[in-house]
């Protein structure tokens, strides 16, 4: 059995994977991995490996009531399949989708609904496919950034890039903190392991693609919590020291996206 | 398409990424293959506070602090390391000298690596627990170095090396690395100085032959502690079990215990009389010795060893075959804790596991040497081995987790682990339990179960059931002892409550003697009965009258309470009082057999109230001889209730001459006389540790609550009538139901269980033991005095009735009649009909009684039931056998156990923050073993194992801690004498005469009673520690 973060990483501040408390995986991403879509990314964070595909906006289908149709702007759509070969051992899904995949479709799903300027195509259907091709933790924070790779991709007018990060807890979260030993031990950016072991916190945040001039002076009032879940169980004097860590690790990702973008768009 | 491989080379960062792959199977067979990532870095301090160069570059932690550096700039030297040194020990030498690594004389500035660390975790988590534990403290200056992460110490395996010889190669680069870097770096600080050698620890001999071709200084561990200070006292703590961990590499999925043999088999070799059926039942001494008595042979037949238990844990019903006469041994003169032998033991590998360790096989080794050795007195006894076991007897058990077990002390952890649970009954094998809870679980009284036991397991596996509260909290060692002792406390359920009477508390005995209920009964209440008890006792079952009849002869009558005439046959209630059989005393608590109603207002002879009653009355001739005997229903009306002191007083009282007090003298002169004819007939006066717990007052010294048991006059005139009801009441019902009756028994014990006794006796005092009946074993007994020592008579005594079996109920038609005697009280037929409101045994009795004499109860026909079917009877009898058994060793438990919490509470007064110096008292030699002795404190009425280190040696000072008394054992030794019954403890290489302990059998010791936490499997039960001061 390997070691574990909450015994050693008190001893030497390096987690399991060698990294520091505040420094992500090593993020790679490509953009328009695949032609046959409107938009289309490729992105590992770590051994996380995520491809998505952006379909439309294409047109609601008809007779689908509850669908395009009624409404005023584009309905997002996401699919998440996990494949069977992402995890550590083998699985076989008999068909339809498992808790996991569709809590992170649903997450998702709200997320770009709400994010998207989906008032510019009225009744019609932006649809996304998010493949997991290999989880390594911070499932869903890489499918946001994936997503926002693959919306950028296809044209789809945003406000901003939403990028997603996780932070987590190190040490005995469940018990409030000793305002003695007011020693935090946050990390940044967990890994399957580190997951499985400690709270975890994803956050999502975005900034508006500055307009005005008057945007242009402060940047950081205008960073957005547009995601935020959480499924651990954690005494509340944690969660403001880990959505700072978690909002700042979704800074660092979003210059790295920019960077994926316009270098893209260079070659 | 583009292509989505990882182009590494356009990013810059990802130059320093490696992955780590293994491969790991799981528990059912299935491989799993793990990729980790790796961020190899340059940061990685090496923390030396010599070093110029890693301050600058050591990163802050989210706080901003930077860890301060660990390891001195001016270690301490040897004479091979003249400018000092730092360790570098591998794996192996962590496993084999951690008791080195912790000692305070030596090892300091140690850099335990990561790779280190995760290997020493595979292999024994206990060890890394401590080791981590040390690396915490600052005193130590252990420092855990990441070298996995450090782009220069960062080794990859090849494609043809082993993991070990990677893991070693590893270790040397680290040291290299150190070296070179130290040089580099201290350069520029202290040029003057020389830097530090770096000294790798490892005894694998090919690794010290290539360090000494890439220049790394490396030596084994011996030889290292050969070239310090003290040398001969730190060599002796590097592990013994070396050699075997080096060849350990036994193949995956070995099964460790031989196979049952198949029911068809075992059935055939039952009825052919080759194998053997009976209860497997472990040592309370020694865990790996156990002893199962079969009708066969006169004598229990050893089981030793894991291999001969083979996964029988104790009070399983198991088949043995005996083992041929060369494996036969004699029983171990050792005490053998498990926690002791395999603390280090891994819950997680199986594969690393031989079933019988070698710690456990060097203990067993040194047990045959015993048995063949030159005494005579240590004879081989016939051994067998279990070949299958006919009933499973598993129940629930109540433990606490093996912190030392868990992986992580972090609470927040939600992966899933394996512990060990060690259970408070010693002689049941820690249990391994998956649990997701570990963290939670810790320091809480858990109770869990055995799911099974298979041949390739160590250990049986179980899984946790509940938890009972924090561990020595009152409220969870009270239920977990109920639990322990199987006795039922949950409240009555509403069926049972709804089968009283309804009026309640206001039941009247009704006042006109037409009703129903005067039915059969006759009129007693103008005659002047008392009852006399312990003092604050409510359930009062009997009531005593005396009174002088005109012919000159007594009339003397035993007044039971009538709980027959509550408790109806088959309702809801008598199948609840069935199941428990018995109230169980507890210190604080009691648990009731009947509703409180019943037990302590309607049925108990309270005084000054009418109530029912079940009155035998004897016409006895002024010398106590019976002239007859009558039985009847009766209505009574108590005149008081004393206790015994108070009865004793106003017996003694000259001026008292009123009727009452006429009576009770009358009864004392009678029961003088009753127990003298008793004692003539052969009846056993036998001992047994008993203490009692008065609740006194809050603010004094809890100690002085515990007491011996004062017997009174009184005592004994209440005790014989008792005896006096019960058997005459016996005779009654085996007259009327010859096959049903309800009695109980104390079978004559067979003289080999003497042999020990009379041995010790012979061989230490130069007296005898007769025990060819009970008469004789009596006046022997009478004549074992020893006059400087009067507490020797009652040790004698205690131990004479450890050898007898224990009573037991039946029903007549189970035994001959000539099995019927009771052998303590030299009665040929005896029952239980005095204390129905305690006993579920006199329940019986009595509505057998009631029908023998033709009693016809309230509505006009018998009440037959429950009187007359053998086959439900035998099973009420095996019921309340086990109750009461059980309900025996609970009161006993919770004695100890209030024992142990008041010896506490009066360390913690009596300390008042310093070291709690315990209590001084007398104590007396009960057993000898090769390596401890048993010792009972009669004031206390505890008897408690005190081992090696427990011995204060002539010169040393007073008392440690258990943690220093623990090192002490290694360093002592002893001479044993088998035949003599005598124990020397004296420290290695001190042989002088002066400063040595001896101990013999029987003698009498002063000891230091005091209360310490164990950390073992008796944790929270706070062990009472006794110490042989002189």
């Amino acid at each position: 059995m390997p070691l574990d973060t909450s015994t050693t990483y008190p001893l030497t501040k390096l987690r399991l994977d060698g990294r520091r408390w505040n420094e992500l995986r090593l993020l790679q991403a490509q953009i328009s991995t695949n032609p046959a879509s409107s938009g289309s990314s490729y992105l590992s964070m770590g051994n996380t490996a995520i491809m998505c595909s952006v379909h439309g906006p294409a047109e609601g289908r008809r007779g689908d009531a509850s669908g395009a149709g009624g409404s005023a702007g584009a309905i997002v759509d996401v699919e998440v399949n996990v494949a069977g070969f992402a995890g550590v051992d083998r699985k076989r899904r008999a068909g339809g989708s498992d808790k996991q995949s569709s809590r992170i479709a649903t997450t998702l799903r709200s997320a770009f609904q709400s994010h998207l300027h989906t008032y510019l195509y009225p009744h019609s259907t932006i649809s996304i496919h998010v493949s997991v091709l290999s989880a390594d933790g911070s499932l869903l924070a890489a499918a946001i950034n994936a997503c926002t790779l693959a919306l950028v991709d296809a044209g789809i007018p945003m406000p901003g890039l939403l990028c997603g990060c996780t932070a987590g807890m190190s040490g005995s979260a469940s018990t409030p903190r000793d305002p003695r030993h007011d020693e935090l031990d946050p990390l940044l950016d967990l890994s399957l392991p580190e997951e499985q072991e400690l709270p975890v916190l994803t956050v999502g945040t975005t900034t508006s693609v500055p307009v005005g001039e008057n945007n242009m002076d402060d940047e950081e009032g205008d960073m957005k919590v547009a995601v935020l879940t959480m499924d651990s169980k954690l005494h509340y004097t944690y969660i403001e020291t880990m959505l700072a860590v978690g909002m700042d690790g979704c800074n660092q990702i979003r210059e790295l996206l920019e960077g994926v973008i316009k270098g893209s768009s260079r070659a | 398409m583009k292509s989505l491989r990882r182009d590494v080379s356009s990013n810059p960062q990802a130059a320093n990424v490696t992955s780590k792959v293994f491969v790991r199977s799981t528990k059912s067979g299935k491989v799993q293959k793990i990729v980790r990532e790796l961020y190899l870095r340059q940061d990685i301090p090496c923390s030396s506070k010599l070093c110029s160069i890693c301050p600058s570059v050591a990163p802050a932690d989210a706080s901003g602090k930077i860890a301060p550096f660990v390891l001195s700039d001016r270690p301490a030297g040897t004479k091979a390391f003249p400018h000092g040194h730092y360790l570098v020990p591998d794996t192996n030498a962590l496993l084999n000298g951690m008791d080195l690594f912790e000692h305070t004389g030596a090892f300091y500035d140690v850099i335990i690596l990561q790779t280190v660390l995760e290997e020493l975790r595979n292999q024994s988590l206990p060890l890394y627990n401590r080791l981590l534990s040390l690396i915490k403290t600052d005193e130590k200056r252990f420092y855990l170095f990441f070298n996995e992460f450090r782009l220069e110490t960062h080794v990859r395996r090849g494609p043809e090396e082993s993991i070990n010889d990677r893991n070693d190669r590893a270790v040397r680069t680290v040291a290299g690395w150190y070296e070179e870097h130290l040089r580099a770096s201290a350069k520029k600080g202290k040029k003057e100085k020389s830097v530090p050698a770096m000294v790798v620890i490892t005894d694998d001999k090919d690794s010290i032959r290539k360090a000494k071709a890439e220049n790394v200084t490396a030596v084994s561990l011996s030889d290292y502690v050969a070239g310090l200070e003290d040398s001969e006292k730190l060599l002796d703590m590097i592990s013994e079990a070396r050699e075997a961990r080096d060849s350990k590499g036994s193949a995956r999925g070995e099964l460790f215990y031989p196979e049952y043999y198949s029911m068809s088999k075992l059935m055939t070799g039952l009825r052919a009389g080759n194998l053997h059926q009976g209860v497997f039942n472990v040592s309370p001494y020694n865990y790996l010795e156990g002893s199962v008595k079969v009708p066969a042979f006169d004598k229990p037949l050893l089981i030793l060893g894991r291999d001969n238990s083979n996964r029988a844990i104790t009070g399983d019903v198991v088949a043995i075959e005996v083992l041929p006469k060369d494996q036969w041994k004699s029983p171990s003169t050792k005490i053998v804790d498990e926690e002791a032998v395999t603390k280090n033991d891994n819950p997680d590998t199986d594969e690393t596991e031989a079933i019988v360790t070698d710690r456990e096989r060097k203990a067993l080794q040194e047990e045959v040497k015993q048995a063949h050795g030159k005494h005579s007195e240590g004879k081989p006894q016939p051994t067998a081995k279990v070949v299958g076991v006919i009933k499973r007897n598993w129940r629930q058990y109540v433990g606490h987790v093996d912190s030392n077990s868990t992986a992580s002390q972090a609470a927040s952890g939600r992966r899933q682990q394996t512990v060990f649970v060690l259970p408070m009954e010693k002689r049941v094998p820690k249990i391994r339990v998956h649990t997701r809870q570990a963290g939670h679980l810790l320091g809480q009284r858990i109770l869990v179960t055995i799911d099974s036991w298979d041949r390739d397991s160590r250990y049986p596996t179980g899984h946790y059931i509940r938890s009972l509260g924090e561990l020595e909290t009152k409220g969870a060692e009270t239920e977990a002892l109920l639990l322990e002792y199987d006795v039922q406390y949950k409240p009555f359920p509403k069926s049972v409550l709804d089968c009283l009477p309804a009026e309640g508390h206001d039941w009247r005995v009704p006042t006109s003697k037409e009703h129903k209920g005067w039915n059969g009964r006759r009129d007693l209440r103008d005659l002047l009965i008392c009852s006399i008890d312990p003092p604050g006792c409510q359930d009062i079952d009997d009531a005593l009258h005396a009174r002088a009849l005109p012919n000159g002869n007594f009339e003397v009558g035993v007044h039971i309470a009538d709980v027959s005439h509550f408790v109806k046959p088959n309702n809801a209630m008598d199948l609840e009082a069935s199941v428990r059989g018995t109230t169980v005393y507890l210190v604080d608590k009691r648990i009731d057999m009947l509703p409180h109603l019943l037990g302590t207002d309607l049925c108990s002879l309270k005084p000054y109230v009418e109530r029912y009653a079940f009155s035998v009355i004897w016409e006895v001739t002024p010398n106590a001889e019976i002239v007859s005997s009558d039985f009847t229903k009766s209505v009574i009306r108590s005149r008081e209730a004393f206790s015994y002191e108070q009865a004793q007083l106003r017996i003694d009282d000259a001026s008292q001459n009123d009727e009452l007090t006429e009576s009770m003298r009358n009864l004392l002169r009678f029961s003088k006389v009753l127990r003298q004819k008793r004692y003539d007939a052969g009846a056993l006066n036998l001992a047994s540790p008993e203490v009692r717990i008065e609740a006194g007052d809050e603010a004094g010294d809890p100690l002085t609550d515990v007491k011996t048991k004062a017997m009174l006059e009184t005592n004994s005139l209440v005790e014989e009538f008792m005896l006096l009801a019960n058997i005459t009441v016996a005779t009654k019902i085996y007259e009327s139901f010859s096959q049903t009756a309800l009695l109980r028994r104390h079978a004559t014990p067979p003289p080999q269980n003497f042999e020990d006794l009379i041995n010790q006796l012979s061989k230490k005092r130069n007296m005898e033991l007769d025990v060819s009946s009970s008469a004789a074993l009596a006046s022997s007994l009478d004549r074992c005095v020893d006059p400087k020592n009067p507490f020797f008579n009652t040790l004698v005594r205690i131990l004479a009735t450890r050898c007898m079996t224990s009573a037991e109920y039946f029903c007549a038609g189970a035994h001959a009649e000539s099995e019927f005697r009771h052998y303590g009280l030299a009665s040929p037929i005896y029952t239980h009909f005095t204390s129905p409101i305690r006993r579920y045994a006199d329940l019986l009795v009595h509505r057998q009684l009631a029908s023998a004499i033709g009693y016809e109860g309230e509505d006009g026909h018998a009440v037959i039931e429950g009187v007359s079917t053998r086959g439900k009877l035998e099973d009420i009898c095996r019921n309340i056998n086990y109750r009461h058994r059980n309900a025996q060793f609970a009161g006993r438990a919770s004695i100890e156990y209030y024992v142990g919490q008041a010896l506490k509470a009066r360390g913690e007064k009596m300390a008042g923050g310093g070291t709690d110096t315990g209590i001084e008292e007398e104590g007396y030699v009960m057993r000898v073993f090769e390596n401890g002795v048993v010792v009972f404190v009669p004031r206390f009425g505890i008897e408690g194992v005190v081992r090696l280190e427990d011995f204060v040696l002539p010169g040393e000072s007073g008392v440690y801690s258990v943690g220093e008394r623990r090192e002490l054992a290694v360093h002592r030794t002893t001479e044993f004498d088998s035949e003599e019954y005598t124990l020397r403890v004296e420290e290695k290489g001190h042989s002088e005469k002066e400063r040595g302990v001896n101990v013999e059998l029987f003698q009498k010791v002063k000891v230091n009673v005091s209360s310490v936490k164990e950390e073992g499997r008796g944790a929270g039960k706070r062990r009472v520690r006794i110490l042989i001061t002189g």
